[in-house]
């Protein structure tokens, strides 16, 4: 592998594989780049085409010479089942050895790749407020993926340094939020500064230009911006000036010593926005805390040092035994030893209790704001999460931070204090032996190393097959019904899926037992000691060395090494804790309901009505829902929202409701807007029935009268007997004052029934209403039918309708499509009319008629 | 723990297990005479001829060597027991998972289940080597070095021994109490949590009642009354945390104490004395070891409990008869004074159903929920066996029957329609491996499949993700139900959808049942009139009871339960939203 030179010796020791890799096709994408279509049978053993990945090429040397040359190209897509994939080249003139290959390659041509390295691009489940692409045409591989990954309504901001006039014809991934801003190259400084000075809050910011740019790009981005680290990932994807980039990226030969125009004068925009990121909102959460944790971890690290004393202790016994010190010496540093060991317990364990009491006063705290953060978030804010959101937020994280407080910064303390106490101790008493302590540990870091970068993909891979094995084996679970009946084909791809994971994890791991068997020998106990003796007798035997001081390393050298990889583990803790604290805080930053405290309108309309007044609504900035929507819902008066799914029905809605609050324009309930009023008097104006059902925890009667609390059994009776459940309930075992629960549980449908009690007897003025409640259950759909009914009857209602046949007595019909009204009318006009509603009567009609067919 | 984990071992590899700790012995006993050696070593390092200390280096240096060699062996067949553990296992408890008694997926045990096929592999294969030799070296390791301390000086020896269980007991105590320490403090917060989580839950309700200050309150004041108690619980648990430190440093000052008193008395001498304190710190590393393996024990525990739980769970008893070879047609079936309970303390779902389905009928059941309807559906299907009567067809119990016979008996179309990842071709061939294209195209047809492979690129080469989750909810039960018909069973079993169903799909539950290509005999759990119209028998279900038994029309003349769930069906059927009084009550 000589030909391959250092960089092909150092990836050949890590034990990177080769795979031949054919070529298939090419195609010029514009005038200097092109994408080239490869098959490998082999390669995605190995490597995951997830965005940004890339692969190493070996491209043979352009003046005909032995050597090969390295590059690192992105997949700019892949079937991993096949094999196929391709990469997209620039090309250069002059051109270097992987510009020559791509302008002379042809199908049946093959070069060997390998996926050492690589790097990969997630979006997290809530993404960030938006993304910063940076990077210029070697680049654009890498960021045409992450486009593709980036969710539609995220906005993006690209920056791409211009170096060529062709550049911009670089074909770039659509995104509908994606603007492109081409920069030409002035110097090193002229990507960074075009850079919009504004708030960047919570972007997150990717930068693959060359080198120098890079270096200007980091300091704008972190010190200027304030960009946290965790929200940038920056890697040079080439060296300007350089022919031959060492580590990846294409080579733009250019000559050395060109003049680099000055930098660009002055910023194009005002001065730079130090942003603020939810990524930093852990300090915060902790900030009260920050003090007592520092405390703890200067107490922990003394409790550490007096655990190590008895050690030190023991050398100066043997010290004193050898000169011969009298009797009652030796017993003073008994009481020494004694008194420390108890002094260290006491300190560890008052620590301990100290902490334990912080984080109880902390944690109490804490759960008071979550309390009162959740009565004043939006309620769209929990039918946005679900309630897997709110658990692991509430329940899960603040366990995390119990441990954070406790135990994560003791633990990270001791970690690191003992290690570095042992080494201080060593290094004085005697240099060399010290020095030596390092070989067996140098040994473990190398054999990692090596295992790391050979697991390279696989890492990720094993992540990937975790998941997907847990997806697996829920299916498997889920579907054993099936199975039993069916059997054979049934079960069998979960049993082949067994398989290949069992397959995948032999293939992974096996190879490394001998690694790891050597790890271990390196860093255990029996070893330290050897090598301590070996020297200490070479030392003492000698003379260069007095035998006293060889008993620090008999004592604490031998398990230096297992202390000093012991460091990492003991951090880990603090990264989980840290992740918790950001969530909670974010949690905690969310926009709350602000009741405004504006003139109160005069109220000119009737109680009932209800006016949506030019209204604008969208769930991220930018991205708009409902656009300008108006619509008059006159006192006693049934209006149904119709239109396919995706037309902001259900959103119009729920803005009603105040689920959310609208960005421009007003919904207003009898004149008042309802940002107007507190959550209590919107509500004794509107209510609401959906097909989710919250009971609270309960008697049946409780249930009913929640809005009522003091309602007389009479009254809750009869709004039972007009939701039709009062039969039903009647039968539970102590009938209205059953505490509903595991042991008296209610069917769905009689869930929606108590409901709609509920809201009969809360009696508000304005009800909306999801119309597919009425066949959520056929169990009981008749029941709920007739409960609606009795619920609706005179008041203002708004209906969500799924199924047209059952609003065709609406008093208006409004068609929404695409977030805005398309028709305002009653069927016959709307059904007349022939347009969008006709179009949606049509599409259901032959359902309708087959629904017909089949009950007769 | 160490039977199951024997258990989960391949017969073949026992042997080797046998092999393996006999070498993990042997390695302890090098590492303890490698310490021990350190006493002349280092007496003669301290004595007046440091010189003389060479050839115990020599001595060392090769029980180090041995140690090395024999443990490197070790590991070998460690990590070969680890990945037979890791293939064996795992196809172990995916064998047993089709055993075990449907009644015992709960939640809980679902997850349990989940885990234990899906994660432990990782751990299983690290788990001889990362854990079970560490663990058998930290214990052996002291017990050694202390056996081997008896010829140098007794009285410390036998101190060494004995520290051994105090030091092991102190050890687990404190693992112990920590684990009650993490539980106490995880359920109060759970506790603690609850009522905010129920609260953030039912905000849509308590907004729109008016209620969402009021029940801050409430469960503001409840988490105050609350938040005391359990702080004084996780308190209370902490001195014990500490209590294997103390033991363990406690140990190092006594041992080292009577090594020291030794000396001073001149029992030995000082080079000696010396030497000793080093053993001493040895023999005390070990422990140390220990505790550093705990959180890989948890771990480990874990996992093999999650398995334990698995392998014992209860599993379905199994016949061996056949069929007699003349059985041929749609079969008679009959249940005799059935009963049926999910759980051995939960309530009677059936109790003492007797009921006769005659050869090559259709009896639609029909019933309010909770009647008992998908449970005899579920029982007539081998999925649930009775907990007193019997299942009968043609006679024979159904009991006594070979999986495969009882297999070969009912065809089902299930509710939720899990398909497995393939085509959809292949899933409906599930039904009947070797069924020709006449036959699958007739069942491909019926369930109206043709329309949906009509509309996809691939057609019925359309691959249909991992559980069936790239169609539609309405399209996985047509595939589902051309599954059920391919089967070539004497009897088809349907239990229709409880969600809307789009109009196709009931067209195509209803074609499927009166399909009679095959002679079955038909049961139908109907939620629908159209499914029930194509039934020459209806058995209306409640409480676990049949009240109501006849033809539709019977039923409907006779005007009782079932007349009046025809009616109210119907009525629903052509609901319309209404409101100013124009409600039909």
């Amino acid at each position: 592998m000589a030909k391959r030179g250092f960089s092909g010796v150092v990836i050949r020791s890590y034990g990177a594989r080769d795979h031949e890799v054919t070529v298939v096709g090419k195609e010029s994408l514009a005038p200097h780049f092109v994408r080239v279509r490869l098959t490998s049978a082999t390669l995605f053993q190995d490597a995951v085409a997830v965005p940004t990945a890339w692969l190493r090429f070996w491209f043979p040397d352009p003046d005909g010479g032995e050597s090969e040359h390295q590059r690192a190209y992105t997949i700019s897509s892949a079937d991993e089942t096949t094999g196929e994939f391709t990469i997209d080249m620039v090309l250069h003139e002059p051109a270097g050895p992987a510009s020559l290959w791509a302008k002379r390659v042809e199908p049946g041509w093959t070069i060997m790749a390998t996926s050492l390295g690589s790097s990969k691009f997630d979006v997290p489940e809530e993404p960030p407020a938006g993304y910063l692409l940076i990077g210029d045409s070697a680049s654009i591989p890498a960021v045409n993926s992450i486009l593709a990954a980036v969710p539609v309504d995220v906005p993006v901001e690209v920056y791409l340094e211009q170096h060529d006039d062709a550049d911009p014809l670089v074909p770039l991934t659509p995104h509908p939020r994606a603007r492109i801003h081409w920069v030409p190259r002035q110097g090193p400084a002229s990507l960074a500064a075009a850079i919009e000075a504004r708030d960047w809050s919570d972007w997150y910011a990717w930068a693959g230009p060359e080198s120098g740019s890079l270096k200007h790009l980091r300091t704008r981005l972190r010190d200027e911006f304030g960009f946290p680290k965790s929200e940038l990932y920056a890697q040079a994807y080439w060296y300007y000036g350089r022919a031959f980039g060492k580590r990846r990226g294409t080579p733009e030969p250019e000559p050395a010593a060109a003049p680099e125009p000055a930098p660009a004068a002055a910023a194009p925009s005002g001065p730079a926005v130090r942003g603020a990121w939810r990524a930093q909102g852990a300090g915060r959460l902790l900030a009260p805390l920050k003090r007592t944790l520092i405390l703890s971890g200067a107490l922990q690290a003394v409790v550490t040092l007096v655990q190590l004393a008895p050690f030190v202790l023991l050398v100066e016994l043997a010290r004193r035994m050898l000169a011969g010190a009298a009797e009652s010496t030796l017993w003073t540093l008994g009481g020494w030893a004694l008194g420390l060991v108890g002094a260290g317990t006491l300190l560890g364990g008052a620590l301990t209790l100290w902490l334990h009491a912080v984080d109880a006063r902390f944690a109490r705290d804490l759960r008071r704001r979550l309390l009162g953060k959740l009565a004043r978030l939006p309620l769209g804010w929990f039918t946005a999460r679900g309630s897997g959101h709110v658990k692991q937020v509430v329940r899960d994280d603040t366990l995390a931070l119990h441990y954070l407080v406790t135990h994560a910064v003791p633990d990270a303390v001791a970690a690191v204090v003992a290690p570095v106490a042992v080494l201080a101790y060593l290094f004085a008493v005697d240099w060399r032996i010290a020095l030596a302590l390092f070989l067996p540990v140098l040994v473990y870091v190398m054999t990692m190393t090596v295992m790391v970068v050979q697991s390279g993909a696989r890492t990720a891979l094993a992540l990937r097959w975790s998941e997907r094995m847990n997806r697996e084996a829920a299916g498997y679970l889920e579907g054993q019904p099936v199975i039993r009946v069916f059997g054979g084909a049934a079960g069998s791809t979960f049993r082949a899926r067994l398989d290949e994971y069992i397959g995948f994890l032999d293939d992974w791991q096996r190879p490394f037992t001998g690694k790891k068997t050597l790890m271990d020998l390196a860093t255990r106990p029996a070893t330290f000691l050897l090598l301590i003796a070996f020297l200490g007798t070479w030392l003492v035997s000698s003379g260069a060395m007095d035998p006293v001081s060889l008993l620090p390393f008999l004592l604490l050298g031998t398990t230096f090494g297992a202390r000093l990889l012991g460091i990492g583990y003991g951090l880990s803790g603090l990264r989980t804790g840290l992740l918790a604290a950001r969530r909670i805080q974010t949690t905690l930053d969310e926009s709350e309901l602000q009741v405004r405290a504006g003139p109160a309108a005069a109220a000119a309309e009737a109680p009932g009505t209800v006016v949506f007044d030019r209204v604008d609504f969208g769930y991220r900035p930018g991205v708009p829902v409902i656009h300008g929507v108006s619509i008059v819902l006159r006192p006693g008066t049934l209006t149904a929202l119709v239109g396919p799914s995706g037309s902001g029905k259900s959103t119009l809605a729920a803005l009603l409701a105040r689920f959310h609050d609208v960005d421009t324009g007003a919904v207003r309930v009898g004149g008042h807007d309802v940002r107007d009023l507190t959550a209590d008097e919107l509500y004794a104006r509107v209510g609401f029935v959906f097909q989710q059902t919250q009971l609270v925890h309960g008697t049946v009667h409780d249930n009913i009268a929640l809005a009522l609390p003091d309602a007389s059994r009479e009254r809750v009776e009869a709004a039972a007997r007009a939701a039709y459940l009062h039969e039903r309930i009647l039968r539970l075992p102590r009938g209205y004052d059953t505490v509903l629960g595991p042991d008296a549980a209610l069917s769905g449908g009689e869930r929606q029934r108590l409901t709609i009690a509920r809201a009969i007897l809360a009696d508000p003025a304005v009800l909306v209403l999801d119309e597919a409640t009425a066949f959520a259950d056929p169990e009981s759909e008749y029941a709920v039918q007739r409960a609606l009914d009795r619920l609706t009857a005179g008041r203002t209602v708004l209906v969500i309708a799924h199924r047209l046949h059952t609003i065709t007595g609406a008093d208006q019909i409004v068609v929404l499509d695409g977030g805005r009204v398309a028709e305002t009318g009653t069927h016959d006009e709307l059904h007349a009319a022939g347009g969008r509603y006709r179009q949606l009567w049509d599409a259901g009609a032959n359902r309708t008629t087959a629904r017909a067919e089949a009950t007769l | 723990m160490i039977r199951t984990l024997l258990q989960l071992l391949p017969a073949d590899r026992r042997r080797l297990a046998a092999g393996h700790a006999a070498l993990t012995v042997l390695g302890v006993a090098l590492r303890a005479a490698g310490a021990v050696l350190l006493v002349p070593l280092v007496a003669d390092l301290f004595g007046p001829d440091p010189g003389g200390a060479w050839p115990w280096l020599g001595a060392l240096a090769a029980v180090t060597a041995a140690g090395w060699a024999v443990d490197t062996a070790a590991a070998r067949i460690g990590f070969d027991l680890g990945f037979a553990l890791l293939d064996n296992g795992q196809h172990s408890i995916a064998d047993r998972l089709t055993r075990i008694r449907l009644t015992w997926f709960t939640a809980a045990h679902t997850a349990t289940a989940r885990q234990a096929v899906a994660t432990t592999g990782p751990d299983l294969v690290g788990l001889v080597i990362y854990l079970v030799t560490p663990v058998a070296g930290a214990v052996l390791l002291p017990v050694a070095i202390g056996l081997a301390l008896l010829p140098i000086s007794v009285p410390l020896g036998l101190a060494a021994l004995a520290g051994v269980p105090v030091l092991l007991v102190a050890f687990w105590t404190t693992r112990r109490i920590g684990r009650v320490a993490d539980r106490t403090a995880e359920d109060a917060n759970t506790a603690l949590t609850e009522r905010i989580v129920e609260f953030a839950r039912t905000q849509p309700a308590l907004r729109a009642a008016r209620r969402a200050e009021p029940a801050r309150g409430l469960v503001g004041a409840a988490l105050a009354a609350q938040h005391g108690a359990t702080v004084r619980l996780v308190l209370l648990q902490i001195p014990g945390q500490l209590l294997f430190g103390l033991a363990s440093q406690a140990a190092l000052v006594l041992l080292a104490g009577t090594t020291t008193a030794l000396a001073v008395r001149g029992d030995l001498g000082v080079p000696e004395a010396i030497a000793l304190l080093v053993v001493v710190a040895r023999y005390l590393e070990a422990f140390a070891a220990l505790g550093e393996l705990t959180p890989g024990i948890e771990t480990a525990t874990t996992a093999l409990r999650r398995i334990r739980a698995v392998r014992d769970a209860p599993t379905v008893s199994i016949g061996a008869s056949a069929r007699p070879g003349t059985a041929t047609g749609a079969p008679r079936i009959r249940l005799e004074r059935v009963a049926f309970r999910y759980a051995d303390d939960g309530p009677q779902v059936l109790d003492g159903l007797d009921l006769t389905l005659e050869a090559g009928t259709t009896t639609a059941i029909v019933g309010p929920s909770g009647s008992g309807k998908s449970t005899l559906l579920a029982l007539l299907a081998g999925l649930h066996q009775p907990t007193a009567g019997r299942v009968l067809v043609d006679g024979d119990d159904t009991a006594a029957l070979a999986p495969d016979e009882r297999r070969a008996l009912v065809s089902v179309v299930f509710q939720q329609p899990y398909l497995f990842d393939g085509t959809i071709r292949d899933n409906v061939l599930a039904g009947d491996p070797g069924a020709g294209e006449d036959r699958l195209g007739h069942a491909v047809a019926l369930a109206r499949v043709d329309e949906v492979t009509a509309r996809l690129p691939d057609g019925e080469r359309t691959a249909v993700g991992e559980a069936g989750t790239a169609l539609s909810g309405g399209e996985r039960q047509r595939v589902s139900i051309a599954r059920a018909l391919l089967k070539p069973a004497p009897i088809l079993l349907v239990d229709e959808a409880t969600s809307a169903l789009d109009t196709e799909n009931e067209a195509a539950v209803v074609q499927a049942l009166a399909d009679r290509t095959t002679p079955r005999t038909r049961v139908v759990v109907a939620h629908r009139l159209g499914s029930i119209r194509h039934a020459d028998r209806v058995v209306f279900l409640e409480d676990g009871r049949v009240v109501e038994d006849g033809t539709v029309e019977g039923l409907l003349a006779a005007g009782g339960r079932f007349a009046d769930f025809w009616r109210r069906r119907e009525a629903a059927t052509g609901w319309r939203v209404v409101s100013a009084g124009g409600s039909d009550t």
